[in-house]
């Protein structure tokens, strides 16, 4: 079976690009082997660990099961693009400040989800904390510190 | 050891890597790509002992875009002896002859697209004629079925000498300790207490799945790997190759997760052996699946008898089954360096310990947090708290009685020295209100609480060298080898190097582990970093502070003068040019164990030391067990980064609170049913308890700033820890891990005399 | 993962008339999820996808009338968890889709996918059957329409021909319903169920006129539980009638054994569950 490659227009990170892509690619694999954007990453190849987490659309997916081709058109956004010019975004730093990692793997997922949390939950409270990160795994067991890290961004994000 | 006023140890750096982490920009194996890389996808095997019949390749190597298929016949043509492991050379690094377990690696398929690669390992056909296997422990003492024909010892690591070439059995070890006079001691004892205990066989899986690339030429490899053992990699795939060190390049980055996995030889040498076959870059990524198959934790059977005398423990007899999959691996170590504490934290007398290493043709097991010693607690403490149950004394008042304090020989004959056991149990009890009345719950729900607490030999002797490198304007570097797989060594050495020396700790970089630039170090295992390796840094960084004061003293200057270091360099070399290089190498003392009756007067540089306090709620109705509270409290000596400490502690508690609620490979005829994620679950945020950790005040006094160890001591408590708040809450008693809802249930309904039925 | 071709239409019809009722290996994707992941275990290697992404937008519309909730297919859950109408109207099935796999899944997986994958893991379908919902399906020749309950065919197995899709969800509108939904992890909480119960009950004051309850994950396919049904038809779900609800379920359940626990203990998992659910049905307000 030959499957014809096809071309994708979407938006990374601000900047429109295009890629040639087969249809069986999928959008983590085209951040890492086009983009050379590597905060995405496939660990558990089915959507539970949310390594591979990027924002289609405003939404989180899991960057390891959704095929490239639907990238065409959307608006793509991995942890490369968090923070300004540089500088780290209010849920990075706070991700800093309570230690809330260990190896780092898993890290830029939940930095994404939980910036997406906030996004939706300016002020959550520990069972939105805890229902929309829950779709995370941390093999190190930062997760004590990963629930204050999101309370401190939600602090900072109010300019407390 | 004299304590220097650089005010950069104990105190709770943030991370360095922090930024990079946060921002998805952290360097991993897992990203690397060479130039003209393949990448390999492994074919493994289907049956779980056989002899290799026939390997067909014929339709795998015809798919487009494939460009080689190796098989273990194959490698030989650059490795004649393709044997590998840390204790024996057991382990070929492709099946030859015969295979030994369910998913050992067969043949590779190299290609530079992965769906090819992948597609291809699927049209591989193997015929095997199948030979009988054993998977339990403690058959495998007796079993007929033998896994390895003959045992080849490796002589590699000088704590594993005394290893024996054996036929015809599948003991790769047995150690024995013998103290005292324990047939006497039971046939006088008023009461003597005999349980057996189980644990299952669990894995690391750490999120980033091994990985490994190799880049050849006829004289060199460079090597780049996810490993926690860069210097064995070298020595190993050198001793392979029959080349020197010096040909043979290992490269690491920080490592996503390793707890033991990534230690000694897993991808190394079948990357590096592809390479030289195909002259191109090879790579391999293991799937989450495939890290099933590559190296797990021990599953154990631990029979265990007390004999009591006049309230006291007069006697303990320990006999230990490990089984340690089809290979060794470093499963020999785990067996006699755990049965050196197999009797538990405790003053007694006379101790008999047996532990045997034994092969299965299950996947092999090796390392994971804690070397042995959390299936040893398990058994040591639930057996504990039985005991006092049944002399009615309050389990924590019972420990105290019999806690082994310093000064006071351990089983081994070792003295104890800075073990702050008693405090550990104190603050423990402290903590969890002990002597409070406790809200037991009510209707269907019933709370629970207790508590265990378990202790461990440190692994020696072994080896660690660094190298710090002072520049002229007063920053420096420091080459070691410790590679930081998220425990956060690199914060706490550059952190040892800016006290020494009086710097910012944010004028330390840390060179990652590569052999052709940083010198040797053993392996990053068994909580051994900060007293291992922070001595060699130590001791690199006071040298480098010597030769500074030498520097001075030439340049005329009075001893003590506060002339800033670019100020000497300056002087010195007439601009901002020049080098101050430290090295420091540190190996401690330790007398290897008489043969026979496991005694030592050294068994080990320093005690780990770790409890854990468990409340759970019960549901009666289901048997479902919420763990509420978990509280962490472990001697560390001297925190040298208080905050790392912490996380340290709670992250081991998670890991071990998967390992004793729902973690289990599950198997059907030597066949892992769970190799998944979605089917092998890991504690997520809606298990966490209310998590509270604490470091005892306790010094290391041989130790670097009286620091010692800490990544495994969150561990050992945790399954007893559960299992004896179970007890308390609903008085059932499980003796097999893991604690899952369905056997709570069957315990509560046998103890109602209405036990439910197998279906 | 091998190569497939992929084909997008604009239109269900045409997407239905591009499937091949005779290939396998010619399937329908939407969100995708559960698709990507037979695709990735080797389980499924297609050789065409057809995507459903790009056809009309009345297929991942929400409307309300005074009798039904109608969701488009292609509605992806999290649109059904957000909208208004639902948390108003149906707020047992925002409650459920809260707790169905995580943030990201449902951001991408659509109702009709979760529905057409048949896998009696699923969290809505034991719902949906008990709140007598039903789907409208298009395929080559024209439209049908069947009860969700009659969907399952068995473990993941529908009752639709290859060349069909489902092209909307009605969920019919009693006030006087009351409904929940309850699941059972028993490893970790993010686990799979081990059981899934759902619970209607229509009312007529405190008075059950009539009881609807579904088992999922547990048995093979979404199975209703008639005789528990009975036992509380008629009463007001005081604890005997519930002793006798819980037992008759019990009893008329056929649970499969597998790693969240033995069948036996899934019976039992069943009779304390049913309980449970019925107690939470009563206690939710109208419409559960």
């Amino acid at each position: 079976m030959v499957a014809e490659n096809r071309t994708i227009r979407f938006t990374l990170n601000g900047q429109p690009v295009a890629a040639e892509v087969a249809p069986h690619r999928t959008l983590v694999e085209v951040l890492q082997d086009q983009f050379s954007l590597f905060g995405a990453r496939e660990s558990c190849s089915q959507g539970l660990c949310g390594c591979c987490t990027v924002v289609v659309d405003g939404r989180a997916v899991s960057g390891c099961l959704y095929l490239a081709a639907f990238a065409d058109g959307a608006e793509v956004t991995t942890v490369e693009h968090l923070g300004n010019g540089g500088r780290l975004s209010a849920v990075q730093e706070a991700f800093l400040e309570a230690g809330a990692f260990q190896c780092g793997f898993c890290t830029p997922g939940f930095v994404v989800m939980a910036s997406q949390l906030l996004a939706e939950h300016p002020d959550p409270d520990d069972d939105q904390i805890r229902h929309y990160l829950s779709g995370n795994l941390c093999r190190c067991g930062a997760y004590p510190e990963i629930i204050q890290a999101v309370r401190l961004a939600a602090r900072k994000q109010k300019g407390g | 050891m004299t304590v220097m006023s650089g005010g950069q140890v104990g105190r709770s750096v943030p991370r360095r890597e922090g930024p990079a982490k946060v921002s998805g920009r952290a360097e991993y194996v897992h990203h690397l790509r060479l130039p003209g890389m393949l990448v390999g996808k492994i074919f493994r095997s289907t049956v779980a002992h056989g002899r290799i019949k026939r390997i067909d390749v014929t339709a795998a190597q015809a798919l487009p875009g494939v460009v080689s298929v190796i098989t273990g016949e194959d490698i030989r043509t650059v490795i004649p002896h393709p044997y590998y492991g840390p204790a024996f050379h057991d382990q070929p690094i492709l099946a030859l002859d015969k295979v030994h377990y369910v998913g050992e690696p067969v043949a590779v398929v190299l290609a530079a697209d992965p769906h090819v690669a992948d597609a291809a390992a699927q049209l591989i056909v193997a015929e095997y004629e199948e030979l009988p296997a054993v998977f339990d422990e403690v058959e495998a003492m007796t079993s007929k079925a033998v896994v390895h024909d003959t045992l080849k010892p490796a002589g590699t690591f000088p704590d594993l000498k005394h290893l024996e070439g054996k036929r015809d059995t599948n003991v790769a070890l047995d150690f024995r300790l013998r103290r005292g006079d324990v047939a006497r001691a039971f046939a006088e004892a008023d009461r003597v207490f005999e349980h057996t205990f189980r644990t299952q066989q669990v894995l690391h899986l750490p999120l980033e799945p091994f990985v490994s690339a190799a880049e050849t030429t006829d004289s060199a490899a460079t090597i780049y790997t996810a490993s926690q053992s860069p210097s064995f990699v070298r020595i190993e795939i050198a001793r392979l190759l029959g080349w020197p060190e010096n040909r043979v390049r290992v490269k690491t980055a920080f490592l996503g997760g390793g707890f033991g996995a990534k230690l000694y030889i897993k991808l190394e040498a079948l990357v590096v052996a592809l390479s030289l076959m195909v002259r191109r870059p090879v790579k391999i990524s293991l799937t989450m699946e495939e890290q099933f198959y590559t190296i797990t934790k021990h599953a154990s059977t631990f029979r265990i008898k007390s004999g009591v005398k006049d309230g006291r423990i007069t006697a303990r007899e320990c006999e230990v089954w490990w089984n340690g999959g089809a290979y060794a691996d470093i499963g020999p170590r785990v067996t006699q360096k755990s049965g050196f504490t197999a009797a538990g934290p405790y003053d007694i007398d006379n101790v008999h310990v047996d532990s045997y290493a034994l092969y299965t043709n299950l996947p092999p097991a090796g390392a994971l947090r804690g070397f042995g010693i959390p299936q040893l607690v398990w058994a040591y403490e639930c057996h504990t708290d039985m005991v006092a149950h049944e002399l009615g004394i309050d389990p924590v008042a019972f420990r105290r009685k019999h806690i082994l304090r310093n000064w006071r020989p351990q089983a081994t004959g070792t003295v104890m020295r800075d073990a702050e056991i008693e405090a550990v149990l104190d603050r423990l009890a402290a903590r969890m209100d002990w002597a409070k009345p406790f809200d037991r719950g009510t209707g269907t729900i019933r709370r629970g609480r207790g508590i265990a607490i378990g202790f461990k030999a440190s692994v020696a002797p072994t080896t660690s060298m660094a190298i710090v490198n002072l520049y002229a304007d007063g920053s420096c570097a420091l080459y070691c080898s410790t590679v930081d797989m998220g425990q956060g060594s690199d914060t706490i050495m550059a952190q040892i190097v800016a006290e020494v020396l009086n710097l910012p700790v944010e004028s330390v970089t840390v060179v990652h582990p590569d052999t052709d630039v940083t010198p040797y170090d053993m392996a990053t295992l068994g909580s051994r970093s900060t007293y291992h390796m922070g001595h060699a840094v130590r001791l690199a960084a006071e040298e480098v502070r010597a030769k500074l004061a030498a520097m001075a003293e030439e340049l005329g200057l009075p001893p003590g003068s506060n002339v800033p270091v670019a100020e000497l360099f300056r002087r010195k070399y007439g601009m901002q040019a020049g080098n101050v290089v430290g090295s420091g190498s540190y190996i401690p003392a330790y007398k290897s164990p008489d043969h026979d009756t496991g005694l030592t007067p050294n068994a080990t540089p320093y005690w780990m030391t770790g409890g854990t306090g468990a409340e759970v709620e019960v549901d009666t109705e289901t048997g479902q067990v919420r763990v509420t509270r978990l509280v962490n409290v472990a001697d560390v000596g001297k925190p040298i980064n208080p905050k790392i400490v912490d996380t340290q502690l709670s992250g081991a508690a998670v890991m071990q609170l998967g390992f004793t609620m729902f973690e289990e490979m599950n198997f059907d005829g030597g066949q892992v049913t769970n190799a998944s994620l979605a089917d092998y679950k890991i504690p997520g945020l809606r298990d966490m308890p209310v998590m509270e950790n604490e470091a005892v005040a306790a010094e290391q006094r041989d130790g670097p700033f009286g620091a010692k160890g800490v990544g495994e001591s969150g561990t050992f408590g945790v399954s007893p820890a559960i299992a004896n708040a179970i007890f308390d809450a609903v008085g059932v008693r499980l003796t097999k891990l893991p604690l899952t809802a369905e056997a709570v249930y069957r315990a509560l309904r046998a103890a109602r005399g209405q036990p439910l039925a197998e279906e | 993962m091998t190569p497939f071709d992929l084909v997008e239409p604009r239109s269900l019809r045409d997407a239905a008339g591009l499937l091949d009722p005779d290939d396998p290996s010619v399937r329908p994707i939407a969100g995708g999820t559960a698709l990507m992941l037979m695709m990735k275990a080797g389980v499924f290697k297609p050789t065409r996808l057809v995507s459903l992404r790009s056809v009309e937008p009345e297929a991942s519309r929400i409307q309300v009338d005074d009798t039904t909730l109608r969701i488009g297919a292609l509605t992806p859950l999290a649109s059904l968890e957000r909208s208004a109408e639902t948390r108003r109207l149906l707020p047992a099935i925002s409650r459920t889709l809260r707790t169905l796999s995580n943030v990201r899944v449902r951001n991408v997986a659509t109702i009709g996918g979760h529905l057409a994958h048949a896998d009696p893991h699923m969290d809505l379908p034991p719902l949906l059957i008990a709140l007598g919902a039903s789907i409208r399906v298009v395929g080559p020749g024209g439209e049908r329409t069947l009860p969700v309950e009659s969907l399952f065919a068995g473990y993941f197995e529908t009752s639709l021909a290859r060349n069909e899709l489902i092209a909307e969800l009605s969920v019919p509108l009693w006030p006087q319903v009351r409904a929940a939904y309850l699941k059972c992890t028993t490893r970790s909480a993010d686990d799979w169920p081990a059981l899934g119960v759902a619970v209607a009950l229509e009312m007529a004051g405190s008075s059950i006129t009539e009881a609807r309850i579904v088992v999922s994950a547990a048995t093979e396919r979404p199975t209703k539980l008639s005789g528990a049904s009975v036992a509380l038809r008629g009463g007001r779900g005081d604890d005997a009638a519930l002793r006798r609800a819980c037992d008759a379920a019990a009893d008329e359940v056929s649970p499969m054994a597998d790693a969240h626990g033995s069948a036996a203990y899934k019976r039992e998992l069943v009779r304390v569950y049913v309980g449970r659910a019925v107690r939470a049905a009563l206690a939710a307000g109208g419409a559960g």
